[in-house]
């Protein structure tokens, strides 16, 4: 594997497709979150004519170069997220840019637009910005406790880091999926998708009741569109990261666009069902419960992995 | 040649004339008083040298009888050296006394001479009674002269003098009568063939008599208060003499009376030596009063070497063979020069407290000569004290005396804590007073000064034939010519150490191998490139310059070391070095101190374990030999790795570290941080190399420093977070990454290893960056709290980049180098296997997110305060190393290919596994691949194309001013309020609640409070009553005779 510059191409359609996918899902979830609770809810396509708006508003106020680039940084780091993970299997044409490396570059490439993202809102000057990131970073690094020991125990059991043998190994039915050969690492892995998905009971950071939204409080019009447009992609990104390593992946768009509405389901079930934790509750939650448990799945993986 | 009887008749003649020619007036009197003491200097001095050359002793009797039937001196060598030395400090005692004797009535003078000729006259006996008329002219003598001032303490002290002096000569005088009853002889020679110890009970005793009359005059820990009471009040010209003169007097009296000795007398007398060394150090750390200090220091120092040389001699060395010189020798020149030349101090500051003597700093020559004889006295290099420790360490280990090395040890790391203590309040305790020291008083010490140093040169070349410490010579003569121009404005010193570092790594680099190129390079290519924030200061900067290169001469030497006692001066030269650097700091008084102790105890822990591979290795000082140990392996891999660890601050270890980095100046802390604690590293590559080789027994190391390293990573992450100081959150920052360097190595796998080195050499790039931009910082805004600053990305925006660029580097995120490190860590990982340990690790490694966080936000980002609005950009001479920094971060990010693949194929002499295969630029492991390369253009190519859209559709945005924010249409109030950094991660303490406690601190606090208050409570033995020491001393010989004859 290696670099051809056709790639580019191939890596802009796919990231189209996810892109719509993406738009469509929030305007799904969003439709069916107030169907449960008896509201008629926006049009399906809402999300669009938001990202519209938002892209062509006049108003532009900046703080300062860096409160500029961190809609740069978080889309930056979004679309290099869903760039490195290898989005059908078996496809040259969407295998994006995987060769550059594997799923470590993957864990901590998130952070990069996070980081980013959080430097600009810094540099906004607002009180709630910063009360926000520092929610923020303290939450995800909890979270990704239960993320990075999910990761390692995936490696030790096929005995690789590299995603595309990841999905190799879970090939050929079901029975062969992480999910069903290591149930426990599985739900690990599970809370740690409700961590990185930002919803209840994790969804302190941007906590609008408290602190209007946190993070983006003073990000406007374009600004907040490209970061919306991230919101459609980054997520996506990281539910196909989930897919591939637990649920066997897919071998083409519309299985892996079931698999992807299935898992992001999930997220959004606990959400409508959990209250929000206070950020001090949630860190200790990922340090006294996600953290014995992830020793725990390690252990029983090293047992199968034998 | 003159005869050495002209000593005598010369102190006599003229100390009875001496009232007669004051009738023609005190100058008359002076000059042929000074021409006296003169005198018998050059005769002492002239049989020195002629003796050197060969010559016979000369051995003068009474009336040209022989003995026995005639009393009997010599002049040998050792004679002649000893009187020559207390002749000179006769001369130079006399030149210090000089306006006390000018106004005082002549009886000091006349006593004066009395004294010194009682001293020439004990070293010269060899007869036992003769030595008795000698030891009762000395201590009459010397009361005398304690008792002419006429202040009640002084009078007082010498009381007490007079009396436990007069209960040892009475023993003495017994033992006299009952060995002549034995032997029929008085000459000791002579009693010393014929007397037969073990023959009787009765000889027995006789002879332990006279050895503990001889040790009393000694002063044994606990019969000593009537010393300790003397030397805190007696003149300090005086109390020279006694400390240094009748000590070196009464050594050698015990030298010549040691012959009588058998096994168990000198076992006593080592025990009793011992304990006196141990206990006079640990009662002086309580102790305030500068001389009664000095005093304990003085009895310890006297201990020691009874100690050494009833060993060696039981041992079977000769009593006057080449090691027992060096090491009894060495110890002895090294406490006469530093103990009277600290006296004499004394006398010039004129301060009782130990604080007050920061009016040395009035005067810089004191002040390098105070400095000096502490540090000799505390045993480091480059002064006799050193190689002569290091001797008696290898000779004691050679004969297995583990036990002794191990409380001799301890008791010199007590005496280093509250000499460095004191070091540290004369440099920095507040200026009060000021220092009038009179040329009389400076002379002296001066000469000592240069005998010290000389000496120390000396013994380096005694040792081991002089050949083995020549790699540090050159360097060495540097340090002392940067001393010599210290006088020089910064901007020369400066340029000049730049230049000859750059010649010396340039000679240095091509002669080293394997990983030391590795370190070479952060060592002494990262020393020259952190020298240039050094032109920012104005003015002298004095003494910064030969410690700073003294540092790095030390860490030279480590790499270029090839037995035990090059790396262990090196080390030493190293810690001394930093010590000074770090103390340079406004408020870095107690972390210097910690961050001393810390390293001696280490460098003690260090040396414990040379002396035991001496010994397992069949006397052999190689480096080398530390791979093929053939027994007691763990323990010496043990000992060494403890000391490493000190360096790299592993948890436990670490409490000096955050201290000393927060504290030091603005261009110390990133020589600090990112150069000298990976001297600890290289301590540890060296010693995980040899682990690789030998034969380890039960004691699995890696395994417990795997553990080790990656709780110090949490650990070191975790405290960073809740820093509200910059530089001590960057200091926390680099325990954490030493941390990861330690697990690295202790993974003992070619891919751990290219972990720890990738790790070493990122935290080298980024910490220097940081501290350097941090430093910047702090010099424009004069605070380190970061919750004063806010928003000065306005005004310091290359500092910001910088700072940027680090935490991105630091945090390991993509595409900077940091993630290099991350993704080896992951390998080496699953490769090993250590699941648990490596979890620890990497969430260590997402903690450290909030902190880059909390560091670029609180900083840079956030609300300008008012009073900052002035502020400029760092100096530039700070900005040109942090680009150079940065680029050199960028280059190692994009091609890592460049640095690791050399890095993998030193290594592969070591662990030949090869684990990292490199195909141009991707890098292929068993588990995965990663292309540094790819990345970066991958990530930047987004970047770029984000950045262009989102300026296509944003070019017109509107710059806003400061408080232009949405605050419910309300104006924020004032930055301070606005800006959030105060305890910015509150939640995280509280959610991880006792995990964030520092157990540690107090652990070490509760220890230092043990020590201080057994201290506090043995030390009310000195009651300061007369009664009360003379049972002490009763009770001290029954104590020690029942332990004697019960053992």
């Amino acid at each position: 594997m290696g670099f051809e510059p056709i790639k580019i191409l191939y890596a802009l359609g796919t990231i189209f497709i996810i892109f719509n996918v993406g738009m469509l899902i929030q305007g799904i979830v969003r439709k069916i979150g107030a169907r449960v609770g008896k509201r008629y809810g926006i049009r399906f396509y809402q999300p669009y004519i938001d990202l519209i708006k938002n892209y062509v508003m006049r108003s532009n106020v900046t703080h300062g170069v860096m409160f500029y680039l961190g809609p740069v940084f978080r889309l930056t780091g979004g679309l290099g997220v869903f760039l490195f993970i290898p989005i059908i299997y078996g496809s040259q044409y969407f295998s994006n840019f995987a060769f550059a490396g594997d799923v470590v570059l993957v864990l901590y490439f998130i952070f990069f637009g996070s980081l980013g993202m959080a430097l600009g809102a810094g540099e906004g000057g607002h009180p709630y910005s910063a009360i926000g990131v520092s929610r923020g970073l303290a939450q995800v690094t909890a979270a990704e406790i239960a993320l990075v020991i999910a990761v390692i125990g995936v490696g030790i059991q096929y005995d690789t880091l590299s995603i595309t043998e990841m999905v190799a190994a879970q090939q050929g039915g079901i029975a062969n999926w992480t999910m069903v050969t290591n149930p426990l690492l599985t739900i690990l892995a599970m809370l740690a998708f409700l961590g990185a998905m930002g919803r209840s009971p994790f969804d302190v950071v941007l906590a609008p009741q408290e602190i209007p939204i946190g993070p983006p409080t003073e990000y406007h019009s374009t600004f907040l569109g490209i970061m919306q447009t991230n919101r459609s992609i980054f997520p996506m990104a990281k539910t196909i990261l989930f897919v591939n390593l637990f649920f066997g992946g897919a071998t083409n768009w519309i299985v892996l666009i079931l698999k992807i509405f299935i898992v992001y389901m999930w997220s959004v079930v606990v959400g409508v069902v959990f209250p929000r934790f206070r950020v001090d509750h949630s860190i200790r939650w990922w340090y006294k419960y996600a953290l014995p448990l992830g020793i725990i799945a390690i252990i029983v993986t090293t047992l199968i992995a034998g | 040649m003159v005869s050495p009887i002209y000593i005598f008749i010369i102190a006599l003649g003229i100390g009875f004339l001496l009232s007669l020619f004051d009738k023609a007036g005190r100058a008359v009197a002076m000059t042929i008083f000074y021409g006296a003491l003169l005198a018998m200097a050059f005769i002492s001095g002239q049989w020195l040298l002629h003796l050197l050359q060969g010559a016979e002793a000369e051995i003068i009797t009474t009336a040209g009888f022989q003995p026995p039937f005639s009393i009997n001196l010599k002049m040998g060598l050792l004679e002649a050296f000893f009187t020559f030395l207390i002749n000179t400090l006769g001369f130079l005692a006399g030149i210090y006394l000089l306006p006390k004797f000018k106004s005082q009535k002549i009886y000091g003078m006349i006593l004066f001479l009395m004294l010194i000729m009682g001293l020439n006259g004990l070293v010269m006996t060899g007869d036992m009674f003769n030595l008795f008329v000698f030891l009762e002219i000395t201590s009459i003598a010397t009361v005398s002269i304690i008792a002419i001032e006429k202040n009640l303490k002084s009078i007082s002290a010498g009381f007490k003098y007079v009396i436990a002096g007069g209960i040892a000569s009475a023993f003495y005088l017994i033992a006299t009568i009952f060995l002549y009853r034995f032997t029929g002889v008085l000459n000791i020679a002579m009693m010393a063939e014929t007397l037969n110890v073990a023959s009787s009970q009765a000889v027995f005793l006789s002879v332990f008599i006279l050895m503990i009359a001889v040790i009393v005059e000694l002063k044994p820990f606990p019969a000593n208060g009537w010393a300790l009471d003397a030397y805190e009040a007696v003149d300090s010209g005086v109390v020279a003499v006694i400390a240094s003169g009748t000590s070196a007097a009464m050594l050698f009296v015990f030298y010549k009376i040691s012959p009588l000795l058998n096994n168990t007398l000198l076992l006593t007398a080592a025990g009793i030596g011992l304990a006196t060394f141990t206990f006079s150090n640990l009662l002086a750390l309580k102790q305030k009063n500068a001389k009664r200090l000095l005093g304990y220091s003085s009895i310890g120092q006297i201990g020691l070497i009874i100690t050494a040389y009833a060993l060696l001699v039981r041992a079977g060395y000769a009593r006057n063979s080449e090691i027992v010189m060096l090491t009894t020798g060495g110890l002895f020149i090294n406490h006469f020069l530093a103990k009277a030349g600290l006296f004499w101090l004394s006398g010039v500051v004129e301060k009782e407290k130990l604080e007050e003597w920061s009016t040395l700093r009035n005067n810089p020559i004191l002040l390098f000569a105070f400095a000096v004889f502490v540090i000799a006295l505390v045993g480091l290099p480059p002064f006799p004290g050193f190689f002569a420790k290091w001797q008696l360490v290898m000779t004691f280990a050679n004969q297995g005396l583990f036990f002794w090395i191990g409380l001799i040890l301890l008791g010199s790391f007590l005496e280093a804590i509250y000499l460095f203590r004191w070091l540290g309040k004369v440099l920095k305790s507040d200026l009060k007073a000021e220092l009038k020291a009179k040329i009389s008083q400076i002379f002296p010490i001066l000469i000592y000064l240069l005998a010290i140093l000389i000496g120390g040169g000396y013994l380096s070349r005694l040792i081991n034939q002089g050949t083995s410490l020549s790699i540090l010579y050159l360097p060495v003569l540097f340090i002392v010519f940067l001393f010599f121009i210290d006088f020089l404005p910064v901007a020369i010193k400066n340029t000049l150490v730049i230049l000859v570092g750059s010649y010396y790594t340039y000679l240095i680099i091509p002669q080293l191998s394997g990983y030391r190129v590795m370190l070479g390079v952060i060592f002494l290519a990262g020393g020259v490139l952190l020298f240039i924030p050094g032109y920012f200061k104005r003015g002298k900067r004095t003494g910064f310059y030969p410690l700073a290169v003294m540092m790095y001469v030390g860490l030279a030497g480590l790499l270029i070391s090839e037995n035990t006692l090059q790396f262990f001066t090196s080390w030493e030269l190293m810690t001394l070095g930093s010590y000074f650097l770090i103390i340079r700091g406004k408020k870095s008084e107690p972390h210097a101190l910690s961050y001393m102790l810390f390293s001696i105890g280490g460098a003690f822990v260090m040396l414990f374990g040379f002396g035991i591979l001496y010994y397992v290795n069949g006397n052999s000082m190689a480096l080398s030999s530390l791979g093929n140990i053939e027994s007691m392996a763990g323990i010496i891999y043990a000992l060494l790795g403890i000391a490493f660890l000190t360096k790299m601050a592993s948890i436990g270890l670490h409490i000096w570290l955050p201290g000393a980095y927060g504290e030091a100046e603005a261009d110390v802390s990133p020589m600090l941080s990112a150069i000298l604690s990976k001297a600890g590293m290289f301590g540890l590559l060296m010693l995980m190399a040899a682990i690789q080789t030998a034969n380890l027994g039960s004691i699995n190391l890696p395994y417990v420093l795997g553990w080790l390293g990656a709780i110090t990573v949490f650990i070191g992450n975790l405290l960073a977070i809740y820093q509200e100081d910059a530089k001590r959150l960057l200091a926390y920052s680099s325990v954490g990454n030493l941390g990861y360097i330690l697990f690295g190595l202790a993974l003992m796998s070619h891919m751990g290893w290219l972990t720890s080195i990738t790790y070493a050499l990122n935290h080298f790039l980024f910490k220097a960056l940081l501290f350097l931009a941090i430093g910047g910082v702090v010099y424009r805004v004069k605070t380190k709290n970061m919750y004063e600053m806010g928003g000065l990305i306005k005004k310091m925006p290359l500092s910001f980049v910088s700072v940027l660029i680090g935490i991105i580097a630091l945090s390991g995120v993509p595409p900077l180098s940091g993630f290099a490190g991350k993704w080896l860590t992951y390998n080496a990982v699953l490769e090993k296997g250590w699941y648990l340990q490596g979890v620890i690790v990497i969430i260590g490694g997402l903690i450290a997110f909030l902190y880059c966080f909390r560091l670029i936000y609180a900083v840079f980002l956030g609300q300008l305060k008012d009073k900052h609005r002035q502020v400029k950009e760092a100096p530039v001479w700070f900005l040109i190393p942090q680009v150079i920094l940065i680029g050199a971060i960028m280059l190692f990010s994009t091609y890592p290919a460049f640095i690791l693949g050399p890095v993998g194929k030193m290594l592969n002499d070591i662990l030949p596994e090869n684990a990292l295969i490199w195909e141009n630029l991707d890098a292929y492991s068993i588990y995965g691949h990663w292309n540094g390369f790819l990345i970066m253009m991958i990530t930047g190519g987004i970047f770029v194309i984000v950045f262009l859209w989102l300026y296509f559709l944003n070019r017109k945005a509107q710059k806003v001013k400061q408080f232009n924010i949405v605050y419910a249409a309300e104006r924020p109030s004032r930055p301070e309020l606005t800006h959030v950094g105060y305890n910015f991660f509150a939640h995280y303490k509280k959610a991880l609640g006792s995990l964030s406690q520092p157990y540690v601190t107090k652990f070490w606090n509760t220890m230092a409070d043990i020590f201080h208050s057994s201290a506090g409570f043995i030390r009310r033995i000195y009651t300061g009553d007369g009664q009360t020491y003379i049972l002490h001393i009763i009770i001290f010989i029954v104590v020690v005779y029942f332990l004697t004859i019960g053992g």
